[in-house]
C-alpha cells in the first residue's frame, strides 16, 4: 500500500504495548465468562492481540480500544463456531435469562437503601472479601450472554452506548436494555446472597 | 411506585451506573489477582503481538523504499539499472527496429544497383560511335530489323 504523506500519526510499539497491557486482564476475564475455560480464553485473547497487531497497527492509538473489543468479541464467536457448542450454550443461557426476570425486585429500593444504611447487613462480616469477590464473579458469569457483554463493555471497558452497540452489532436501545437488565439481575442475585456493594 | 420514599426519586440510570461501577470495581480487583501463570501467558501474548506489529512495520518500510527509488531509476538516461518492465518493453521493440532498419538498407542497396545499371547503359550509349538520336530514327530501326548479310 502506498504511504501517503500527511497520514495520521500511528500507534507506536509502546502505545500498542501499553494499551494491550491495560486491557489484557479484563479481556481475559471477559472471555473466561463466555467460554468458561482458562486455556481457551488465553488462546482467544492472544489471537485477538495478534489480529490487532497485524491488521490495525497502522491505526491511531485512540482507535485501538474499540477495535480490540470488536476483535475480541469476534474471536470469541469464532471459538464457539469451532467448538460447535453455540446452540447448547445459548439454550443454557436462556434458562438463566428466564429466571432472572424478577418482577418483584426493585433496584431503587436496594440501591437507595444502600446509600442510606451503608453496609450494616453486608455479608462481609462473615465471609472474607476474596469470597465475596468470587461470588460477584460467579454472578456476573451467570448473567445471560448479551446482558453480560453489554454490562462489561459499557461499565468495565467504559465504552459509550454507541461504541458498545457497534461492538455487539445491535442498536443503542438494545444496549441500554441489556445493561439495565444486567444491573437489575446482578443486584437481585447479590442481594439474595446478602452481598451489598 | 415508591410514593412513600422521602425526597426526590433518584435517577434510575444514575443508580444503575453507580451500582455497575461498584460491581466492576470488584471485578477489577478480581482481575488484578489473576494467577501468576495466566499473567505470564498474557504478557508473552502481548509481547508477541507487539513484535509482530514491529516486524510488519519494518517490512512495510523496506517494501516502500525500493518502490520509491524505482520511480527515480526508471527515467531514461538516469545512468543506472532500471526496472524489469522497462527492459521487457525494450526487448519487444528492438526486433521491430532491426526489421525496419534492414528493410531500409535493402531498399537503399536495391536503388543503388538500379542507378548504377542505368548509369552503365547511359555510359555505353554515350561512348558508342552511334549517336543516341539514331535510335529514334524510323529508318535506322528498319535497318536494324532487316536481315543482315
Amino acid at each position: 500500500m502506498p504511504d501517503f504523506p500527511g497520514r495520521i500519526s500511528l500507534a507506536s510499539d509502546k502505545e500498542l504495548s501499553d494499551f494491550l497491557k491495560s486491557v489484557e486482564r479484563r479481556a481475559f476475564k471477559r472471555v473466561v465468562y463466555a467460554v468458561r475455560d482458562d486455556d481457551a480464553a488465553l488462546d482467544i485473547v492472544q489471537d485477538a492481540m495478534i489480529r490487532v497487531a497485524e491488521k490495525y497497527c497502522d491505526r491511531p492509538a485512540a482507535e485501538l480500544p474499540l477495535v480490540f473489543q470488536r476483535i475480541l468479541s469476534n474471536a470469541t464467536m469464532d471459538w464457539f463456531r469451532r467448538q460447535k457448542v453455540r446452540g447448547a450454550l445459548f439454550r443454557n443461557f436462556s434458562d438463566f435469562e428466564s429466571s432472572s426476570d424478577d418482577a418483584d425486585f426493585d433496584l431503587l429500593e436496594t440501591l437507595a437503601g444502600q446509600d442510606e444504611d451503608s453496609v450494616t447487613e453486608s455479608a462481609a462480616d462473615s465471609v472474607s472479601r476474596a469470597q465475596i469477590l468470587l461470588l460477584i464473579d460467579g454472578e456476573v458469569q451467570r448473567l445471560p450472554t448479551r446482558q453480560r457483554e453489554a454490562f462489561l463493555l459499557r461499565y468495565w471497558e467504559e465504552l459509550d452506548v454507541a461504541e458498545t452497540a457497534a461492538v455487539m452489532g445491535c442498536s443503542e436501545g438494545s444496549v441500554k436494555t441489556h445493561c439495565s437488565r444486567a444491573v437489575h439481575a446482578l443486584a437481585a442475585s447479590l442481594k439474595t446472597k446478602g452481598i451489598t456493594l | 411506585m415508591n410514593n412513600h420514599r422521602p425526597g426526590p426519586t433518584p435517577n434510575i440510570d444514575a443508580l444503575e451506573a453507580r451500582f455497575a461501577l461498584r460491581a466492576t470495581a470488584r471485578l477489577t480487583e478480581q482481575a488484578d489477582a489473576l494467577p501468576q501463570d495466566i499473567s505470564e501467558r498474557l504478557r508473552v501474548a502481548r509481547e508477541q503481538a507487539v513484535q509482530r506489529a514491529r516486524a510488519l512495520r519494518t517490512q512495510t518500510a523496506v517494501a516502500t523504499a525500493p518502490s520509491q527509488a524505482g520511480l527515480v531509476l526508471t527515467w531514461p538516461g538516469a545512468g543506472s539499472d532500471s526496472g524489469g518492465g522497462w527492459w521487457v518493453k525494450l526487448g519487444a521493440i528492438l526486433p521491430l527496429v532491426a526489421l525496419v532498419a534492414g528493410l531500409v538498407l535493402i531498399q537503399d542497396w536495391h536503388g543503388s544497383n538500379q542507378i548504377s545499371a542505368a548509369a552503365e547503359i547511359d555510359a555505353s550509349l554515350l561512348a558508342d560511335d552511334l549517336p543516341p538520336s539514331a535510335y529514334s530514327d524510323p529508318g535506322f530501326l528498319e535497318f536494324l530489323k532487316s536481315p543482315q548479310d
